[in-house]
């Protein structure tokens, strides 16, 4: 066969999948008779009331000298780790707002960083294009900085996020510029299995951010630059579970409901939206009306949810940071308008195990704890 | 999809029976019965979701169940210009008239609305004063009067205190003390709440819930707190006077905004706009705790470094925040502590210890001691009468032995010597010499009356004393020229006379008299250049003296190229071990890379010679491959043998499953001997003669092909040469960067004076190189370097001929990817401002095939038509024309970029020509680059006096 004649069937095929592709598209249009917003609307739902005081920003960790791009809690203890574009690490006592590590990093663009399930250890990538995992137990060195215990390295670009395991200790996810995921064996610093890359259902662009469905270890998803979502599950390397499709942007983060079946995502496209795990559908688009003009859509950059689900935090590039409320798909709360708000983007933001504490970082250089004042209970 | 949305229901309704089967998206089952059981969708049930389940308040832990955390009691919104509003009369330099007209202003307009609100003001006041003592609890219940008046009668003690309370003769709020009710409050009527928010500030969540009936009488209160404020004003002096305007001020418009903003009336730690305790209108009864106003003299308390507010140990980590500079209240930080408190930076205090971890503790001293607020600010300093600079002062703490524990205040030094003082004392201790700090030293720097001179210094009598001990002539008060290493001469004489430090008692001697000695260094003065670049420079330094140099291209701009020239000229151990580990594995992959293509191309080319033998030889019958190989010689010039042919299958399908570097560096050790086989095989020669036709074996290819025997060995140590020649810098194409000083520039710089010399000395630059892959899609994480001074750009010239087939298999001229790879990084929003070097790179490609193939071919290109080469175009054979051309074509896409430079910013581009395999040409353009910088800091400085600079950075001609 010709290599003319296989360009030409390469061809045929390409556009025989993205036919498809419309198809299945406007299927989906088509069973989709509602959202979660109209559902709840119909039933009567309404949006919680939430008063100024009820999310109050009570804790403000500074100490960075650069902007934050990333941070994480530890599953128990209170603690939260936070990298920023100063080329440091800083560990904080949520509770007294200290600094317990501060870690010096060999390469200052880091993008991301986690905690270990067991809160002991911290992972941190970026642009060197390997992930570091730092023991906080470790003995310092002479200038008192904390040497790198594991190098995770085979990444061919940078990598732009990482997450441990829950229930493994020695697993963490990354994912990458490369087009690819990675399980990593932390203690021997081998990759386990790569996801995408040379797989046709890989992403077809640079990854962006990985999220661990929390009640299934095994299953984890994906969004990238290629404006989708895709499903992983850790024992098939081979190819992607589900591809969701819909978002018009950079997918900048997605992360798990709590409940493990659907997930949210954050985009470039300055909307969130909600997915279903099992059926790919898109349940609800979380959007505000913002000018007719496209330039100034501010992107989401960052979500989480509540812990029940009912709240969905994301951040936006102009510094607002909106709590959606999940069921009717209005915003409850701007963090961004409260007192004591953060001055820059909101490049990050994660809620504590407990759901009792939101932490946003930005690129003020703050990090800003959030808790549900008074009477306001948890939700 | 109802189903699923169903899920997401609270609770509270039940589930809507589902009569009609619109939404469902499976069609009703009508054929017969099945035998086997249907799995169910067992519905979720709704109680079970955790929608707006309560957390039982237990587990939560306890500071963040709390979550009103006790914001700090300088009224918080104060600053905001929402309120402003009812503010406006009230400007910053009101007189103390204007304010009180003011606040009989507010006090009509309070009459209209509810009472209780100036109820709530006075409660407010008097939360605010309170002592812990006896009169405290009369003085919450009591009315806004006693605030008043217990402010104004301050220093009188406590009497006007009691007398506030029997002035206002009512009693504003009943005044329920709560203990640990929190906000509770807050939702109730606007007056109230005001009352809530503010006494839970100062009162750490206690609340207070007045009757209304009270506070009827509150405004009533007010207004005699008015009274007492006119007689307050006669009677305080002026000084003071301006003080309270501002604090009235303060407590007016805390009362304004706890009026409007009832219900928000939270404001949380953390934040406060800066203003002092004192701005604030904040008296503390003495010995108390400036945040809770509890305790006294003896409780132990932890004060701010900047303003002396002091805190006891359950405000203090409130007060302090993160201590992001050391122990500062949150609204001090940025600014620099007191004089006072220097001795203490960095010296931990037990309470801190006792409230914190030991790596807390830690971290929190060392921000104290690092932090750029906390540093003696130069100009505190005055050496020999001038005042230091920012570098002076850089430049006099980083030398190897450093004036210790430095005050502001005057110093005389020494340049010669190295002998420091303060101005009009004796010498204090010999410092590293020759620094070039402050003035030149004064005849009666250190107020000597010996007529003896040092260095053009008169030296005092003890000094004297210790020189006749040394066993110097003293006589005939001689003037001597002393040198750091302690041998002296008399001026105007050549020779040495002798050593004052020779005698080992003279240590012993100098410590009688309280001299200094010369003390080793601390870290001893390495002139190597690497020893700077090594050196350990505090966190506040770096950040004022690096400067940082993007170096980004297109791929296969020689960005790596030009980067590791780098290294090589201003580092003197350009590469680390591990470094040139990586190095050597990345060239033998890449070799083995080579090869795999070569062995592809041998393949083809069998395949064609067959092809071609076959169709010669018709009369033959076409046997096995082994048959033909045997008759015909001619196509065993591509063939090899069984041995080989299977290492090339092997290689081959490694290539193609895409882990070549899986199976590295496991793979050298084995194979060495077969690549050195099969190197020598004629197959592989005759296909590398023919290397032209492989399209993919990159031009450098064949620097390292020729080497493959020695490259392959496992004992292969790259030269600098295949350094140099080698693709990229790392293997995973990550970013790399590297620090140097560029005292290069001062050392044969010709044109630069002393202080220049002086501050390049102290620059450090840091070029970063980025993969133009690492940038992520459109220039995403671009907004990481923002801190940069200068962008450069690097282009390969060569590209204007060559192509790259994208995803889609179109050809795409590199050229025109390189230049819209510019566009977007200079047109990204992070770049605002930002100066870009372009760099033209591969000039020796371009002049090599200017020639073969015209400039015109890049559609970009299409109107290059040079003038000269018309006129001399029956000679452009000639070597001259020819390098004429190459110039002409680099001029020519020079103002092609500069034009485009010019259309997207408005600004200038810099342009410079480099080479990258030449040294000299990229130390020319890098230095090129530091000028622009440089300059670019100086027409900040002068830009606004004069401007006799000119518009160009230096006089380079590329």
């Amino acid at each position: 066969m010709s290599v003319a004649e296989l360009k030409e069937r390469h061809i045929a095929a390409t556009a025989t999948v993205n036919a498809l592709r419309e198809r299945l598209k406007q299927r989906r249009q088509a069973l989709l008779d509602t959202d979660v917003a109209g559902y709840a609307r119909s039933h009567g739902k309404t949006a919680i009331c939430f008063g100024s005081t009820d999310l109050v920003c009570c804790r403000t960790l500074q100490g960075h000298t650069g902007k934050v791009y990333s941070l994480d809690w530890t599953l128990e203890r209170n603690r939260i780790v936070s990298a920023s574009q100063d080329g440091r690490l800083i560990v904080w006592n949520a509770l007294t707002s200290q600094k317990t590590h501060a870690i010096k990093l060999h390469c200052a663009w880091v993008m991301t960083c986690a905690f270990a399930p067991n809160g002991q250890s911290v992972a941190c990538g970026g642009l060197d294009s390997a992930c570091s995992i730092f023991n906080l137990n470790s003995q310092v060195d002479r200038d008192g900085n904390i040497p790198i215990s594991r190098i995770l390295t085979g990444h061919k670009g940078y990598v732009s996020s990482c997450q441990f395991v829950p229930d493994q200790e020695t697993r963490l996810i990354t994912s990458s510029g490369d087009q690819t995921c990675v399980l990593w064996d932390v203690t021997t610093g081998q990759r386990i299995s790569v996801f995408g890359g040379e797989f046709p259902s890989g992403h077809t662009t640079d990854v962006l951010s990985v999220s661990i469905n929390s009640s299934n270890s095994n299953m984890f998803v994906s969004g990238s630059c290629d404006a989708t979502a895709r499903l992983w599950d850790t024992r098939i390397a081979s190819r992607a579970v589900r591809t969701y499709h819909g978002h018009e942007g950079d997918v900048n983060a997605v992360k798990f409901f709590p409940d493990g079946q659907r997930f949210g995502t954050g985009s470039n496209d300055g909307t969130c939206r909600l997915f279903d795990m099992r059926t790919g559908h898109q349940l609800q688009i979380y959007s505000q009306q913002h000018g007719n003009n496209d330039n100034d859509v501010p992107i989401a950059t960052s979500i989480a949810f509540s812990i029940s689900g009912r709240l969905l935090f994301a951040g936006y590039s102009n510094g607002d940071c909106y709590a959606w409320d999940t069921l009717v798909a209005e915003v409850v709360l701007n963090l961004g308008s409260l007192q004591n708000s953060h001055e820059g983007r909101i490049s990050c933001l994660g809620l504590s195990a407990d759901g009792s504490a939101l932490c946003t970082g930005s690129w003020d250089k703050n990090l800003k704890i959030w808790a549900f004042g008074g009477h306001r209970r948890v939700i | 999809m109802e189903r699923r949305a169903k899920k997401m229901l609270p609770a509270v309704s039940p589930p809507p029976a589902v009569d009609s089967a619109d939404y469902s998206f499976a069609i009703e089952y009508h054929g017969p019965p099945v035998p086997y059981e249907i799995p169910e969708a067992i519905p979720i049930e709704i109680e079970r979701i955790p929608v707006a389940a309560v957390a039982a308040p237990s587990a939560l832990p306890d500071p963040l169940s709390l979550p009103v955390v006790q914001p700090l009691p300088s009224p918080g919104p104060l600053k905001k210009p929402s309120k402003s509003g009812r503010l406006a009369a009230d400007p910053a330099g009101a007189s103390p008239t204007s304010v009180i007209e003011n606040h009989a202003a507010m006090d009509r307009l309070d009459s209209v609305e509810v009472s209780g609100e100036v109820g709530s003001s006075g409660v407010l006041e008097s939360a605010g004063f309170p002592d812990r003592s006896a009169e405290l609890s009369e003085g919450i219940g009591s009315s806004g009067a006693v605030g008043f008046s217990s402010e104004l009668k301050e220093g009188e003690g406590f009497e006007g205190f009691s007398e506030g309370i029997h002035s206002s003769g009512v009693l504003g709020f009943s005044g329920e003390v709560k203990e640990g009710e929190g906000f509770e409050g807050s939702s109730e009527g606007t007056g109230s709440s005001g009352v809530v928010g503010f006494s839970s500030e100062f009162k750490e969540g206690e609340g207070l819930e007045g009757s209304p009936n009270d506070m009827v009488h509150g405004r009533i209160s007010t207004e005699s707190a008015l009274s007492s404020e006119f007689d307050f004003r006669s009677s305080a002096s002026g000084d003071d006077e301006a003080f309270d305007t501002q604090a009235k001020k303060a407590v007016l418009v805390t009362f304004q905004d706890s009026a409007q903003s009832s219900g928000s009336a939270s404001p949380a730690i953390g934040l406060t706009p800066r203003g002092r305790m004192e701005e604030s209108g904040m008296r503390v009864p003495k010995g108390a705790c400036y945040r809770c106003l509890k305790g006294n003299r003896f409780t132990e308390k932890e004060a701010c470094l900047a303003c002396d507010a002091k805190y006891c140990n359950g405000c203090v980590l409130r007060a302090m925040g993160s201590m992001p500079e050391g122990r500062k209240c949150v609204s001090c930080i940025g600014s620099s502590i007191m004089e006072t408190k220097r001795e203490k930076l960095g010296k931990s205090s037990r309470m801190l210890k006792r409230l914190l971890s030991s790596s807390e503790v830690q971290l929190v001293m060392k921000a104290e001691k690092d932090c750029e607020a906390n540093q003696l600010r130069p100009e505190d300093i005055c050496v020999n009468g001038k005042k230091l600079t920012q570098e002076e002062m850089v430049l006099l703490q980083s030398c190897p032995c450093p004036p210790s524990k430095l005050k502001p205040g005057y110093y005389w030094y020494d340049k010669v010597s190295g002998f420091w003082g303060q101005q009009g004392h004796k010498p204090d201790k010999i410092i590293s010499p020759h620094l070039n700090v402050g003035g030149s030293i004064m005849r009666n720097a250190s107020n000597g009356n010996t007529g003896i001179l040092i260095n053009g210094r008169e030296i005092t009598k003890v000094e004297l004393q210790m020189l006749k001990w040394a066993g110097v002539q003293c006589a005939g008060n001689p003037h001597f020229w002393v040198n750091a290493d302690g041998t002296y001469q008399e001026e105007g004489q050549k020779n040495i006379k002798g050593q004052i430090w020779g005698k080992p008692t003279m240590k012993l001697l100098c410590s009688v008299l309280s001299l200094p000695i010369p003390s080793k260094p601390a870290n001893p003065s390495g002139e190597e250049l690497d020893n700077m670049v090594n050196r350990a420079v505090p966190d506040y330094l770096e950040q004022k003296t690096l400067q940082r140099i993007l170096l980004v291209g297109y791929h296969g701009s020689g960005t790596s190229t030009i980067f590791k020239q780098a290294k090589f000229l201003y580092r003197s151990i350009p590469f680390s071990e591990d470094e040139l580990q990586d190095i050597k594995l990345m060239v033998q992959s890449n070799i083995y890379n080579y090869l795999g293509i070569l062995l592809e191309g041998r393949e083809r080319f069998e395949e064609e010679s067959l092809a071609e033998k076959r169709k010669n030889q018709q009369l033959r019958s076409s046997g096995t491959r082994n048959k033909e190989l045997d008759e015909h010689d001619d196509t065993t010039e591509y063939s090899i043998g069984p041995r080989l042919k299977a290492f090339s299958d092997w290689l081959l399908k490694v290539m193609a499953s895409g882990n070549l570097e899986a199976i590295f560096p496991a793979a050298t050790r084995e194979y060495a001997p077969l690549v050195e086989e099969l190197w020598n095989d004629a197959a592989i020669q005759a296909t590398y003669r023919r290397r032209r036709e492989l399209p993919l074996l990159p031009s450098v290819a064949s620097y390292f092909l020729e080497r493959v025997v020695d490259i392959s060995r496992v004992e292969y140590e790259p030269t600098d040469k295949d350094i140099l020649y080698a693709d990229g810098i790392t293997s995973s194409n990550g970013l790399a960067c590297t620090d140097f000083f560029s005292s290069q520039l001062a050392a044969d710089g010709s044109g630069n004076d002393d202080a220049d010399q002086q501050d390049t000395l102290l620059i450090r630059y840091q070029l970063i190189r980025l993969h133009a892959k690492g940038l992520g899609e459109n220039c995403k994480w671009l907004d990481m370097f923002d801190d940069v001074r200068l962008v450069i750009f690097c282009v390969a010239l060569s590209d204007y001929d060559e192509y790259y087939e994208d995803a889609n298999g179109v050809a795409i001229n590199k050229m025109l990817e390189s230049k819209r790879f510019f566009e977007s990084v200079v047109g990204h929003p992070s770049f605002y401002q930002m100066d870009f070097l372009l760099i033209l790179n591969k000039f020796d490609l371009l002049e090599q095939k200017i020639d073969m193939t015209p400039l015109t071919v890049c559609e970009w290109f299409d109107d290059f038509d040079p003038v000269v080469s018309r006129h001399h175009y029956s000679n452009s054979r000639s070597i001259n024309n020819c390098a004429t051309m190459a110039q002409h074509a680099f001029h020519y896409i020079a103002v092609k970029f500069k034009k485009l430079f010019c259309s997207l910013t408005g600004r200038k581009l810099y342009v410079t020509l480099a080479n990258g395999l030449d040294s000299d040409s990229v130390d020319v353009a890098l230095r090129y680059a530091r000028e622009i910088i440089k300059w670019e800091d100086e027409r900040l400085v002068f830009s606004s006096s004069e401007s006799f600079y000119s518009t160009e950075p230096s006089s380079y001609s590329p």
